[in-house]
């Protein structure tokens, strides 16, 4: 008897649980279809609405799961069931959700399995602890946003809290995610969506070094970060993620001084300074600096203007269309807008910031001075002088995309009492020099002329340094430079003798720009054809001095267009061949020169013999 | 041999190896051609790994394969009819601790085709996110709100389209 009753259970929840499906209401008929779960229903549907396809509203993007989890609680439990992964919304196990005070955050919470937060309840109210810690520090970040003057992220209806999910995401080695969700368009902000967010649950795996960060301060600077991507969907979906990535992080410290996690990404952009400041957020962010490491740079703008105009960036992308209608709004552009629009210009902005880099004399957050990485040079010197034959460490020479810079170590020594720099730069490379001594830093002033640099006390600083940087939106600037002095290193083999001012470590611009390289053996050969026999004379002098004096802009012109290249290094050849085999040269010019003589001679003639110059003429050109 | 001779013998040598040359480049017509979309645009060949790709043929509809080594159904397009081909994905970025570049498929998300701005068709995504539409020649739009991409379909022609439908900043 008893087995039979089992078996009656048994069977009707069975039967219970197709029907419920089978009876679910339109809500349920409606998401099943709009999520093609239909075809396994449809055995047990015999009748189902399908509307004609040219009937639906649901489009691409996050409206249609906004509207189911909005409906959620109105579809019968077998549907929920079956749409359950179809969410991009986290399905949390025994999920509840618990409302921050101020009503601005709904934190949705596991209470079973791997994603449950830590549940202690010490004070019984029924919520754990530390989703309350959760919903309270999100509070402290709205506060401090809005008292900042950013418009806060929108959410639908306008006013309903902002939806956090807690999951365990320590195995996917992530902090938080914040995904946009569906359009929250306004005249100020056109392309504004809102966004929903998921946080780790309890940032006590090692991943998130506990013994260094505690569990709340993990929580507390993800939540700074996250909270401002949200704004950032506010303002404008199309956003550059590398700036986005640079503000968030740079608000971390911004909210909560004393945790100073952002410092450790910094390296990451010193050490790659060669990188453009607005290099992609690519698979490997964490080790080139892009985005993340970034973030000093708002650091240096909120001190040399206001925080404010950090702000102000996002307000300007806000009103900003997407570039194509669906690509992102590179944010290069933006800042130079909105500097110039400041008075300055970030040519001149990003220059202070690279020498910042050096002086390290920021004026806010100083006791966390310390903590930002120092200048990493691309080379140190030691053994003088330093010329184009140079390989080792590094040739002293180099090529910088858009707002990007190169540091140069030069270590004194007893035997070089002063040191001279020079530099050969194409357009948009800014340089400078730096001396370090017992005393401090100190900036030291070109030489006339701009193209030069002497510290005439080398011997006793501790060391000088050379700031190269591209502060142009133009890829391909190069710089060479040369020093003074002589061999310090015994058993070195020397190198050859230092040319005169415009000498051999000053680029041939076109040749540069067109063959892409200052190393390039043609350049090397041209170099040393100017070095060799130009420079040896006054005529040949002169016109080098012409050569330099034009040159640069039409090179600059020439290394961004490949056509101009390519037809620059073929007008090129010839020079290059007569360098090479000047008799050969001589020789088959003579024959090229003679050949045509001979023809027009030919041609004169034949014309001469004719009664009729038209009808002469026409058949000439034919031959 | 005359000059005349010479310069005809030199064109119709520089012609015939411009013509094998411009023949040897060329994927057989009868061929299908295999695009895999990289997180932001589809480049030509099968993807390396086991996810899914296109294989386009001309005046055929397109497939999504997994395996190059698959025997696909040849189904032809009617005639004047051209095909919008592409995946919907969302772009996931960033990582401060690890990586995660790339994208993730949107999958079953029905997709609204308009042109002229009327609405016309909806079609959905597969699990992976892909999607596969036949069109009578013309200009259409797909997608809605912010993320749509506007399309020009041609006769017998499959136009790959990566549409992306939002942003997963990842940290």
């Amino acid at each position: 008897m008893s087995v039979c009753l089992a078996r009656f259970v048994f069977a009707t929840i069975i039967l219970f649980q197709f029907s419920s499906t089978v009876f679910a209401g339109a809500l349920d008929d409606y998401y099943l279809q709009q999520f093609g779960e239909t075809k396994n229903i449809q055995l047990q549907k015999t009748i189902l609405s399908v509307a004609p396809e040219a009937q639906e509203s649901a489009k691409c993007g996050m409206p249609l799961k906004h509207g189911l989890r909005r409906d959620w609680k109105l579809l019968e439990q077998t549907t929920q069931k079956v749409l359950a992964k179809r969410l991009a919304l986290p399905a949390l196990t025994g999920e509840k959700i618990f409302t921050s005070v101020g009503k601005h955050f709904s934190v949705h919470y596991a209470t079973t399995g791997t994603d449950a937060p830590p549940l202690a309840d010490l004070d019984n109210n029924g919520v754990p602890d530390w989703v309350e810690s959760v919903a309270a520090t999100f509070e402290d970040v709205y506060t401090y946003y809005g008292t900042q003057g950013y418009q806060l992220a929108p959410t639908l209806p306008a006013g309903a809290p902002y939806d956090i999910y807690l999951l365990d995401l320590a195995p996917q080695g992530f902090y938080g995610t914040t995904t946009n969700n569906q359009p929250a368009s306004s005249a100020s902000y056109p392309n504004a969506e809102t966004s929903w967010m998921e946080l780790d649950n309890n940032f006590t795996d090692s991943i998130y070094k506990p013994n260094i960060y505690a569990p709340l301060q993990s929580l507390q600077i993800t939540a700074a970060h996250e909270y401002h991507h949200a704004i950032q969907y506010g303002y404008n979906v199309f956003f550059d993620i590398w700036y986005a990535e640079a503000t968030s992080t740079w608000m971390e410290d911004e909210l909560y001084d004393l945790i100073d996690q952002n410092y450790t990404y910094i390296p990451a952009w010193f050490n790659n300074s060669k990188t453009p400041l607005d290099l992609a957020v690519g698979s490997n962010a964490v080790t080139t600096g892009a985005g993340y490491g970034r973030w000093i740079f708002n650091r240096y703008l909120a001190e040399k203007h206001t925080p404010a105009m950090i702000r102000g960036v996002w307000e300007k992308v806000g009103g900003l269309p997407s570039p194509d209608g669906s690509s992102d709004i590179p944010m290069i552009p933006v800042l130079e807008s909105l500097l110039s629009a400041a008075g300055t210009s970030l040519s001149a902005d990003f220059f202070g910031f690279t020498k910042r880099v050096y002086t390290m004399d920021w004026s806010t957050h100083t006791s966390e001075t310390d903590k930002i990485h120092p200048y990493s040079p691309v080379a140190t010197y030691l053994v003088y002088p330093v010329n184009s034959s140079v390989t080792s460490p590094a040739p002293p020479s180099v090529t910088l995309p858009h707002y990007s810079f190169a540091y140069y170590k030069f270590t004194p020594t007893p035997e070089m009492p002063a040191l001279t720099i020079t530099l050969s730069k194409s357009t948009g490379i800014q340089t400078t020099v730096f001396r370090k001594s017992s005393g401090g830093i100190t900036e030291i002033i070109a030489n006339a002329g701009g193209n030069s640099y002497t510290d005439a006390t080398f011997s006793s600083a501790d060391e000088v340094v050379l700031l190269i940087a591209n502060t142009s939106n133009t890829d391909g600037a190069n710089a060479n430079f040369s020093t003074d002095g002589k061999l310090t290193t015994p058993g070195t083999t020397p190198p050859p003798p230092a040319s005169s001012s415009s000498g051999s470590s000053s680029g041939c611009f076109i040749a540069t720009a067109a063959y892409g390289s200052y190393l390039h053996p043609q350049v090397q050969l041209l170099r040393h054809f100017r070095d060799e026999y130009l420079q040896t004379n006054a005529p040949g002098r002169a016109f080098v001095a012409f050569y330099y004096r034009f040159s640069p802009p039409l090179a600059d012109f020439i290394a961004r267009h490949t056509v101009l290249r390519s037809l620059t290094r073929l007008a090129l050849t010839p020079v290059v061949v007569a360098v090479v085999h000047p008799l050969i040269s001589a020789l088959a010019l003579l024959l090229l020169i003679g050949a045509v003589l001979a023809s027009r001679l030919h041609r004169i003639k034949a014309v001469r013999l004719n009664a009729h110059p038209y009808v002469i003429s026409t058949t000439s050109y034919r031959l | 041999m005359s000059k005349a001779t010479l310069i005809l013998l030199v064109f119709i040598i520089f012609a015939a190896l411009t013509a094998v040359a411009s023949a040897a480049g060329k994927r057989p017509p009868d061929a299908w051609n295999y695009y895999h979309f990289d997180g932001s645009a589809f480049k030509s060949g099968p993807a390396v790994d086991e996810s899914p790709f296109v294989a386009v043929r001309e005046k055929l509809r397109p497939v999504v394969l997994t395996t190059s080594a698959a025997n696909i159904e040849q189904t032809l397009l009617p005639d004047g009819d051209g095909v919008i081909a592409g995946i919907c994905y969302i772009q996931s970025s960033g990582g401060k601790l690890g990586s995660d570049s790339g994208f993730k498929p949107y999958p079953r998300v029905p997709l609204l085709i308009s042109s002229g701005g009327k609405q016309l068709v909806t079609v959905q995504t597969d699990d992976q996110g892909y999607f596969v539409v036949v069109l009578p020649s013309g200009k259409y739009s797909i997608g809605s709100g912010p993320f749509t991409a506007d399309i020009t379909v041609e006769r017998g022609i499959t136009t790959l389209v990566p549409l992306r439908a939002g942003k997963r900043m990842v940290d």
